[in-house]
């Protein structure tokens, strides 16, 4: 957005000065060589360019800072976080090949915007899983999480979306308020298996959209009938309430709300390290644009010292000669 | 014969050691887990958990969760969760106190019943603390 503001300025830049001089200028992009004869533009609108450039890059050079400092925070809590699904990927497994009726992509973005391309590729990783997803008697529906990802999917897939969900991070992201958030979608949407799509956090360059899949009970009894390491399961007695089932929901319950709390602190994580990158190289990209303004003001000086001191010289031999 | 637990939070690690025995308390009752014990996989409410270490015991104050016991490996998740060394005994008995008051002037299902769990919990705090060690 910044970089596009800086193109319009540019643009204007080469409609202000006489059109002759304009058509001419076009050819030779941002260079200023205005033919004989005729004035060139004023030093002062290549320097109020200089400035709002400069500030631009005040700006983005700040913003990558605060994105670094809130990174360092959250990294700690999403390192703490991962140990938490960990057990139940080994107690239940991991089917994300499981063919079931209803399917729930559960988008995970950000609220706000100038952090690169992850929002799109969550968006274009939910859109495959769904065509994926989609089939005779199935039916798959969306829950977004985040204002950029509502907006992109509103666009074309309105009828299918369940449930949105905006400015989660207005308050520190904490486990209760992700267990609320769970619980909530829980009672508002039914499933038999929940995808969640998020970018998962390797480091500072790299983050990578990932899936994490949940099944409810009920496609966990069909699962472990069919064997495996869900099999495994009937090994296990199972206590703690009347019947096998209540746990077995209790469990996927409880597995939801971690493995959710785990993806958006990974996805916050993965927006400021996005973000960080992005306002880095729009400083540099204004720092390079900066260096070419002062080539074209010096030589705009120069040429209008030029022709003031030809001027004078032409109007002093005049005199004389 | 030896334990490996691992007692996990959403926020962090609790607990990673090996340990003789514990002794867990599920919304069944208490059970006590030695090596060899049968695998399990269980709720656990909110309750102490008591450890032992070579016959000294510590007790960890956990606020309900899963425990999955297998090949002498426990691996507990609680909502929270806090080790009896790190409760301010002082601190713990002002709560409890304080949940008493709200559970008194709790009016309406729900807040008996948030009143309720607030008192459970702080008096596994409270008791936490006092865990012979």
């Amino acid at each position: 957005m910044a970089m596009a503001a800086l193109r319009r300025e540019g643009k204007r830049f080469l409609l202000s000065p006489n059109p002759a001089i304009a058509v001419r200028s076009a050819v030779l992009s941002d260079e200023l060589t205005a033919p004989l004869g005729t004035r060139s533009i004023s030093t002062q609108v290549v320097r109020n360019r200089m400035k709002s450039v400069k500030n631009i890059q005040k700006i983005t050079k700040a913003m990558k800072m605060v994105a670094a400092s809130k990174l360092r925070a959250v990294q700690v809590r999403t390192e703490n976080s991962r140990g938490l699904w960990q057990p139940f990927t080994a107690l239940l497994g991991d089917t994300p090949s499981v063919d079931v009726k209803k399917n729930v992509i559960v988008t995970i973005s950000s609220d706000k915007g100038l952090c690169g391309g992850i929002n799109s590729t969550s968006v274009k990783v939910s859109k495959a899983l769904y065509k994926l997803t989609a089939g005779p008697e199935k039916e798959t529906q969306y829950v977004i999480l985040g204002e950029k990802g509502k907006v992109q999917l509103i666009r074309d897939s309105k009828a299918s979306i369940a449930l949105t969900i905006t400015e989660i991070q207005k308050n520190p992201l904490n486990y209760t308020q992700v267990s609320v958030l769970a619980d909530d979608i829980l009672k508002n949407v039914e499933f038999d298996a929940l995808r969640i799509v998020y970018n998962k956090f390797h480091s500072v360059v790299s983050f990578i959209p990932t899936i994490s899949t949940i099944l409810s009970p009920e496609a966990v009894e069909k699962e472990s009938e069919a064997g495996g390491k869900l099999g495994d399961l009937d090994l296990y007695e199972v206590e703690g309430g009347e019947t096998k089932s209540e746990v077995l929901q209790n469990l996927a319950e409880f597995q939801f709300s971690c493995v959710l709390f785990n993806a958006v602190l990974e996805n916050a994580c993965s927006e400021l390290g996005a973000r960080m990158s992005a306002m880095d190289s729009s400083s540099r990209n204004a720092g390079d644009m900066l260096d070419r303004l002062t080539l074209t003001y010096n030589r705009t000086r120069q040429a209008s010292i030029t022709t003031e001191l030809i001027e004078i010289i032409s109007g002093a031999s005049a005199l004389t000669g | 014969m030896t334990l490996k637990l691992c007692v996990l939070t959403p926020n962090r690690i609790i607990l990673d050691s090996e340990v003789k025995e514990i002794i867990l308390s599920t919304n069944s009752g208490q059970i006590g887990v030695l090596p060899n014990h049968a695998p399990i996989a269980t709720a656990v409410d909110i309750g102490l958990l008591r450890i032992r270490l070579n016959d000294q015991w510590l007790g960890v104050a956990l606020m309900g969760g899963f425990a999955r016991i297998g090949n002498d490996e426990i691996i507990i998740l609680g909502n929270d969760g806090e080790i009896s060394t790190d409760i301010n005994p002082q601190e713990a008995q002002e709560a409890l106190e304080i949940a008493e008051a709200t559970l008194r002037k709790a009016k309406g299902k729900r807040q008996v019943i948030e009143a309720n769990l607030a008192l459970r919990r702080a008096r596994t705090r409270v008791e936490a603390v006092n865990v012979i060690s």
